[in-house]
């Protein structure tokens, strides 16, 4: 960077820290902003065909809409994300010192593999009516990781103080 | 007793993947691919009202200023402009908004390709606090939304090291052709005048600038059997005729810049001296570089 530093030296019109163009109008900048993602709901609207304030298809979609329930989709994308994978990391937590799963890890570095056993995925469901992954877990015998499992699992270690005895 | 931290402060980085280097199918997609990310119009003519070409300038010089004060790695800024440049290309933008763009592209760039990214706050408080997180964090929303979510962009950046390989370069040169080639490329960044341009072209402009300006070109003419020119259009598959129009016009800009800050030195010695300093300063002019050969960055 040494040789910006000569290019720099020739534009440079004072120190980097400086506001170029006056005071910014903070309410017109609100104002546009809601513009802005206004604009982007109605673009996205026209584009899908889809009201995605109320919730529903637009008469004139191109598209053909099918409600899903939303514990089909991935956690992701569902709402409340937040709260529920708090929900979920507790009940993992409590599953992982079940002695019959026969872990000698501890939980934390078995964080990845709690989805692993479909026993374990079982025993989750038993302990998880509300959660997500109910309907996408019921009667399917994984065997096989997926991506969605390690976000769970990882969410748990995030967002939920641990006990130094777990 | 002494506390040492013996923490290393520095970036951890991947090795060059021979894989990705060597292979001519990965060139041949960033060339496929590159057009893809240019801004759609010319947009001074077309979409802006409110702001003109020296803004851009402005608001690019200051993008520079910080990425080289926060030491950012170097395609973020040439990334940064592309993104100022497609925002700016289908949304009228007033003067005002103009640096809490600059600021979004930054952030968005810097968090794409750094492993420790600008934060917001740092960002807010180099637009001397005009501008606060939340509205950055706000902002930047809108911009990824006009981006489309695209921010993989090429950059000329990508295109250096791909082309370098291919040519007979002394070993020793070439962490210094480097460096030339990203000031260059900077330089062109800075530049609306190279914001049409595909990053292939400007990156293989930039390269012979930076191999004539070293002069590696002369030093062993029977090495390159074609001529530098020939053998960079080659590369990236541009026409050599404008290759060559934009390798002089990478000079060129380098040139006026160079000049440009001279008189700005000039002017400011003049102030502090007097006009009794005169005398030196036609010494310091005489000095001027007027050949891009001569230039020693």
């Amino acid at each position: 960077m040494a040789t910006h530093g000569r290019i720099l030296s020739v534009l440079k019109k004072g120190p980097a820290r400086r506001n170029l163009f006056g005071p910014v109008d903070r309410e017109q900048l609100q104002v546009e902003y809601q513009n802005a993602l206004q604009k982007d709901l109605e673009e996205a609207s026209q584009r899908w065909g889809f009201d995605f304030i109320l919730d529903k298809p637009l008469e004139s979609s191109d598209f053909q809409w099918e409600g899903i329930s939303g514990t089909k989709v991935p956690l992701l994308y569902r709402s409340h994300v937040l709260y529920r994978g708090d929900a979920k990391g507790q009940r993992v937590a409590e599953a992982t010192v079940n002695p019959t799963q026969g872990r000698a890890e501890t939980s934390q570095s078995e964080k990845e593999n709690v989805p692993h056993t479909p026993e374990r995925c079982l025993l989750n469901l038993e302990n998880l009516e509300k959660t997500p992954e109910k309907g996408e877990n019921a009667g399917v015998k994984r065997k096989q990781t997926n991506l969605t499992d390690f976000y769970q699992a990882k969410r748990r270690v995030v967002w939920m103080p641990r006990k130094s005895g777990e | 007793m002494e506390l040492l931290c013996l923490e290393m402060d520095t970036i951890i980085r991947a090795r060059p993947d021979p894989n990705l280097l060597c292979d001519d199918r990965v060139l041949q997609s960033l060339l496929t691919i590159e057009e893809r990310f240019l801004p759609q119009y010319s947009y001074f003519k077309v979409v802006q009202k409110d702001i003109q070409p020296f803004m851009r300038r402005m608001v690019a010089t200051w993008m520079l200023e910080v990425c080289e004060e926060q030491k950012c790695e170097e395609e973020v800024f040439p990334l940064a402009m592309n993104y100022l440049d497609r925002f700016l290309a289908v949304v009228p933008t007033k003067k005002c908004n103009l640096q809490l763009l600059g600021a979004v592209c930054m952030f968005l760039a810097s968090k794409l390709k750094e492993t420790r990214p600008l934060t917001a706050e740092k960002l807010c408080i180099y637009t001397d606090n005009s501008i606060r997180p939340q509205e950055l964090l706000e902002w930047e929303l809108v911009v990824l939304g006009k981006l489309k979510w695209n921010l993989a962009a090429v950059t000329p950046n990508d295109f250096i090291e791909h082309i370098v390989r291919r040519l007979p370069l002394p070993e020793d040169k070439l962490a210094l052709i480097r460096k030339h080639v990203q000031t260059f490329i900077a330089l062109c960044a800075t530049d609306f005048r190279f914001a049409m341009y595909p990053p292939s072209m400007i990156a293989t402009g930039s390269v012979g600038a930076a191999i004539c300006g070293l002069q590696l070109d002369s030093a062993d003419q029977s090495q390159w059997g074609d001529s530098l020119t020939d053998l960079l259009a080659k590369i990236t598959n541009t026409e050599v005729d404008v290759l060559k129009e934009c390798q002089e016009q990478i000079e060129r800009v380098l040139v006026s810049s160079l000049r440009e800050g001279r008189q700005q030195q000039q002017q400011q010695q003049q102030t502090q001296r007097g006009p009794s300093g005169k005398g030196l300063d036609e010494l310091d002019q005489s000095s001027t570089p007027t050949d891009v050969r001569d230039v020693n960055l």
